[in-house]
């Protein structure tokens, strides 16, 4: 197998140029990449494309709260760091907290975690449900879209060759009730099964905003608006007579039948009606356990 | 230096150098002009080699098949028999079987020409389930007997079934399954071959290094003592290699006999994962007759998945069928075991070695009749516990006094077993659990006399004592507990007690480090030669050798399988309570509580070292370790897919040591090893059956498994 | 040619002039002869090969040594002789946290971080802070008490 060349830009101008250049694929943690490419002990991964180690750039790194509220995080903020933040959103803290093992946390990166749209990748899911943007940039400037229509299907990104991810930017949200499971094989260091982010935005006994996003179930982060807006605006008393309607159109519509082995449409379901049903009974604003 | 004695607190002589990351495995040793080699293995599970199309090989690069074996060999690995190929050649039974090995000096070269290694097979229908074996699916693997049933035996007891079961009430009969296990050990399998003077020699990851040295010599046809095994540390084993690293030393010595340089094997994990040997799943058939709500009578079916080769399956399968009425006395039983083979990889030697199948199985179909009867499970099975004098499945005895009462004693208590089932009612999310096992320690009946007879010698030089024997430390702690029991015996200190790994030029052959036999029967030769040594202490330098003596007026026919099975048993009990989330079927443990009777601990924090540690191998089995075979494949294939227990998953374990010393055990110690194994997973499914008010009649019950319990409550 | 890549092993700096997407694993092991990181399972997921890079736990195994410019990394071979490695080491051995042994240079390198950062963990704090960290052979309840063993005898080092 032939050596690809490998490139270790010291600056994101250069790293931009030989992106636009060779094409290279960057290469952040490696937590994915180099298991991917991997070919066993004391033999260099088999890399397909020449690469890209972005690792060590601080145009990357840092985490930031602008005074709006939004929420800027370098591409090659860790797991760790993001669960650490004092300015993260809490589901975003979940899902990096959750994520693989310690080690793995201290490593793995929320770009490499977007950019390689794996379907038991953790992160996705709360960016998607915050309405979270991603930033790419080129030479020749930068653009911005959602997470949601940035991750195309499994593996496969709206990113263009000259392109990297340099930040991930979360608008500022408002939430009264939020609730965030991760099903994995064991308790810890565990791939999901199935994760679900809900989160509620009750005001006077309306609901403002409902969200839900469910991850590890199909091929992509599952979210629906329209499914959302059957109960946005409603009373929160109304909610036991709509719940019914949102929670089939949630379990049948947004996720794909045969993408979901019944324990995950089932727990799905259970799970947001637990947290429809905590609203209705007036649970105090927070975390719903 | 101080006496020890054998109550002493001593600090394992592997400890400190094992933490510092100085002991010495395989992977970490380097030889001078070391070649690497990796297995070309099958990639379908059933069918004829048409042609094998190799690149060109660059020189200094090898690849190593059955045509490398030379005229006076033979192509085969003896374990029990000798029908495990070194390299197969023609045909193929199994993914993963090794066809042959590149060899040469770089590993990215040699990995590159494997993938260029083009094999055309004709492909077969596999049989891949029991059931699929006992159907035949794809033609009978042994024609001759026209099925694919590889081993099998019965034992009865009492009257004939048919008038049992004309008497009976009622027949409660169910079928219950039990997985593939992987062993998981952390250190992969390894080995490096390499000659010095003329002999053979090996450095393995092995449990057996005289298994090794007896089931490759055939391959070239040479003596035993042209093969030197070297065990080095070894990273976990449990039974994993016991007769598996024969399989790597084999093809090693194949190719060591023609390119003569050091050839170091490591297996990835994905390859350990895929292509070791596993344990056994089961299906056990039970029927069991109730009259006035007592069991009068037990028949069951117990089919064990062997794969292709017998490697240890029938042993195993005896094992299995001696244990399948757990604990009990049951006046009248029929027990018939049979092997069936099938075209997977083929499973061998695992913790327990047959043991935990039908315990797990028995134990729970128990919890289920107890069900059914409307009585709690444990008082249920309270009433037949086994006593001193009963009758065994085999028409022996149980020889020595079952302190089991005592145990559940304990156990109850300290888990407010009594309290907590009436506060827990069924379903409503709450669960503590139970269940009884033993293990009959080391070889099956005479096995140690007739088959095994091992050696121990000791040898004294100055004030120094050297142990040679060919048992292993693979993590359980040997190596401290057997100069224990030898320092405590001539009252010198464990300091002055020297025991290395094994090499089989220089230690006698004290049996396989295998059956929970190494305390109990080497232990004993050790404290046999110690006693004579001690008594000759003033002789100045001089050696001391003791070979096994069987006790008499313990019959045992291997013919068929009566008598008495074990001479002594060690025995469980454990309970486990769990929380199981509604929303998720994510099950919480809460607690864990066991009690174990074992003679006499040796050494109590190895001991406690044991018991968690195989109690938390059983509670992955039970709950987690999902392994399938689709197809023929292995579905899971790394560490993130097979899953194994981490820190967070269980609680601290309370744990309790019964004594009851043993009289052919040094210092009155029984085998544990296994035991403790061997019920920790029924008592979890209790559990949880009890909290969501459901049955199961398989493990593991990960959260899906649990979703299609839950449909049938 | 390849870029060099300069990092500190163990206190000493270090220049790498090979391959960039070696395993960072092969290099410690292989180049360096520093065979206490094992390999159990070359997918980040054992943590049998911790190793500490500017005071964090990683997992060389899928770690290439490009990434690693300018970082500090301490391997069982670097703490092993320092007074928290001989307090840890001690701890297991007479805790009886040692077994196989495979996993255990990696949990060691795990227990170091954790009394780091945490010198009086609890429970469930030990627990998490191993999590990481895969063992077959313990049940991890030895491994749980040695490191409460660590933290009281080694107090004094911990609260540094």
């Amino acid at each position: 197998m032939e050596e690809v060349k490998c490139y270790m830009p010291q600056t994101l101008a250069e790293a931009l140029q030989i992106r636009k250049d060779t094409g290279a694929q960057p290469l952040a943690g490696g937590s994915d990449l180099m298991v991917a490419n991997s070919r066993g002990a004391g033999i260099v991964p088999g890399f397909k494309k020449p690469i890209l180690i972005i690792s060590n750039l601080p145009e990357l790194k840092g985490i930031r709260q602008l005074e709006d509220g939004t929420v800027e995080i370098g591409a090659l903020s860790t797991s760790w760091e993001i669960h650490t933040s004092p300015v993260t959103h809490p589901l975003l803290k979940d899902a990096a907290s959750r994520m693989g093992a310690i080690a793995l946390r201290n490593s793995a990166t929320i770009g490499g975690n977007i950019g390689n749209a794996s379907p038991k990748g953790d992160m996705p899911q709360p960016l998607i449900l915050l309405d979270a943007e991603v930033v790419l940039q080129s030479v020749d400037g930068e653009r911005r879209m959602k997470v949601d229509d940035f991750i195309i299907k499994t593996k496969v990104t709206a990113i263009r060759d000259d392109e990297l991810i340099t930040k991930v930017v979360i608008p500022p949200q408002k939430f009264t009730h939020i609730f965030f499971r991760k099903i994995g094989m064991r308790r810890s260091n565990a791939i999901s099964k199935l994760t679900l982010s809900a989160a509620a935005n009750i005001q006077d006994g309306v609901v403002v905003d409902f969200r839900a996003s469910s991850g590890a179930a199909g091929p992509k982060v599952e979210r629906s608006r329209e499914v959302e807006s059957l109960l946005i605006g409603h009373k929160v008393a109304e909610l036991p007579d709509l719940k019914g309607a949102f929670l089939d159109a949630w379990c049948s519509d947004v996720i794909a039948p045969h993408a979901m082995p019944e324990y995950r449409r089932n727990a799905t379901r259970r799970m947001l009606e637990y947290f429809i049903d905590s609203l209705v009974a007036g649970h105090p604003e927070g975390r719903v356990e | 230096m101080p006496a020890t004695k054998i109550g002493d607190k001593v600090i394992r002589v592997d400890a400190i150098e094992k933490a510092r990351g100085e002991a010495t495995y395989v992977c970490d040793m380097t030889l001078p002009d070391m070649q690497y080699a990796y297995m070309v293995r099958s990639t379908v599970p059933r069918g004829t080699i048409d042609a094998i199309h190799l690149p060109e090989m660059p020189e200094g690069y090898y690849f190593i098949s059955a045509k490398d074996i030379p005229a006076q060999g033979k192509n085969e690995l003896w374990m029990i028999m000798k029908d495990w190929r070194c390299f197969a050649e023609d045909y193929v039974l199994y993914v993963g079987e090794t066809i042959g090995l590149v060899v040469g000096p770089d590993r990215a070269t040699l990995k590159d020409l494997r993938d260029q290694i083009k094999i055309d097979y004709t492909e077969q229908t596999p049989a891949v389930t029991i059931d699929d074996g006992i159907n035949c699916v794809g033609g009978p693997m042994f024609p001759e007997k026209n099925s694919n049933v590889m081993c099998e035996l019965f034992c009865e007891k009492g009257r004939p079934m048919e008038e049992v079961f004309a008497e009976a009430d009622e027949i409660f009969e169910e079928t219950l399954t039990t997985p593939y296990q992987e062993h998981a050990h952390l250190e992969t399998n390894s080995a490096i071959a390499t000659m010095e003077d003329g002999k053979f020699v090996f450095y393995a990851s092995a449990q057996c290094p005289f298994y090794i040295r007896k089931s490759i010599a055939g391959l070239l046809d040479i003596p035993y003592e042209d093969i030197i095994i070297r065990q080095c540390t070894t990273g976990g084993a449990f039974g994993g290699k016991e007769h598996f690293p024969d399989v790597l030393c084999g093809a090693l010595l194949i190719a060591e006999n023609k390119i003569r340089k050091p050839i170091k094997m490591v297996f990835d994990r994905e390859e350990d994962t895929q292509f070791s040997v596993k344990r056994h799943p089961s299906k056990c058939v039970y029927k069991t007759a109730v009259k006035n709500g007592e069991i009068i009578g037990t028949e069951g079916h117990i089919y064990y998945n062997c794969g292709a080769y017998l490697s240890s399956s029938f042993v195993v399968l005896q094992r299995g069928v001696f244990h399948a009425n757990g604990v009990y006395t049951i006046p009248n039983t029929y027990l018939k075991g049979e092997g069936i083979g099938t075209n997977t990889f083929p499973t061998c030697a695992f913790r327990g070695f047959g043991a935990p199948q039908t315990l797990f199985c028995f134990e729970t179909h128990l919890t289920h009749l107890a069900h059914h009867l409307g009585v709690d499970p444990l008082e249920f099975k309270m009433r037949y516990l086994a006593k001193k004098g009963d009758e065994t499945t085999t028409n022996g005895h149980i020889i020595e006094d079952v302190k089991l009462p005592e145990m559940i004693d304990v156990i109850t208590k300290e888990s407010d077993y009594w309290n907590k089932i009436k506060e827990y009612k069924p379903g409503c999310g709450r669960g503590i659990g139970v269940a009884l096992y033993n293990h009959g320690g080391a070889f099956t009946g005479n096995g140690e006399q007739a088959i095994i007879k091992a050696h121990a010698r000791l040898t004294k030089t100055g004030d120094k004592v050297e142990i040679f024997v060919g048992s292993t430390e693979m993590g359980q702690g040997f190596r401290t507990s057997l100069r224990k029991i030898c320092a405590a015996t001539l009252g010198i200190s464990i300091d002055n007690i020297e025991y290395k790994n094994p090499d089989t030029s220089k230690v006698v052959d004290s049996g396989p480090t295998a059956a929970s036999r190494s305390t109990m029967i080497v232990g004993r030769l050790v404290e046999r030669a110690a006693l004579e040594m001690k008594e000759r202490w003033n002789e100045g330098d001089f050696t001391t050798e003791v070979e096994y003596e069987h006790p008499e007026g313990y019959p045992w026919d291997q013919a068929t399988f009566r008598g008495d099975a074990y001479l002594g048993y060690g025995w469980g009990a454990v309970i486990v309570e769990v929380e199981v989330d509604k929303l998720t079927n994510e099950v919480k443990t809460l607690g864990v509580w066991s009690s174990h009777e074992i003679g006499k601990a040796i050494d109590e924090l190895i001991v406690h070292g044991q018991i968690n540690g195989g109690i938390m191998q059983s509670l992955g089995y039970g709950s987690m370790e999902k392994l399938e075979n689709k197809k023929g494949y292995f579905k899971q294939k790394s560490m993130s897919d097979y899953v194994i227990p981490t820190s967070m998953d269980f609680p601290k374990q309370f744990y309790h040591i019964q004594e009851n010393p043993y009289p052919w055990g040094p210092y009155g110690a029984k085998g544990m090893g296994e035991l403790v194994f061997n019920g920790a997973s029924a008592a979890y499914v209790d559990a949880v059956e009890r909290a969501l008010n459901c049955e199961f009649t398989s493990i593991p019950i990960p959260v899906e498994d649990i979703e299609e319990a839950l449909k049938n409550v | 040619m390849y870029n060099d890549v300069r990092f500190t092993l163990n206190g000493q700096p270090m220049v790498y002039t090979g391959n960039p997407l070696r395993r960072l694993l092969d290099v410690l092991r292989e180049d360096y002869g520093l065979t206490g990181s094992k390999e159990g399972c070359g997918e980040g997921e054992c943590g049998a090969c911790s190793i500490i890079k500017n005071g964090k736990l990683v997992t060389p195994c899928i770690i290439p040594v490009g990434s690693i410019q300018g970082a500090e990394l301490l391997t069982i071979e670097g703490i092993r002789d320092t007074e928290k490695g001989k307090c840890i080491i001690e701890a297991y051995a007479e805790g009886g946290a040692v077994q196989c042994g495979f996993c255990i240079p990696g949990m060691v390198m795990a227990t170091y971080v954790l009394l780091n950062e945490n010198p009086d963990p609890t429970e469930d704090e030990i627990r998490l802070g191993i999590s990481g960290n895969l063992c077959r052979c313990t049940g991890y309840d030895l491994i749980v008490e040695s490191i409460h063993l660590a933290a009281q005898k080694g107090a004094a080092l911990w609260k540094k």
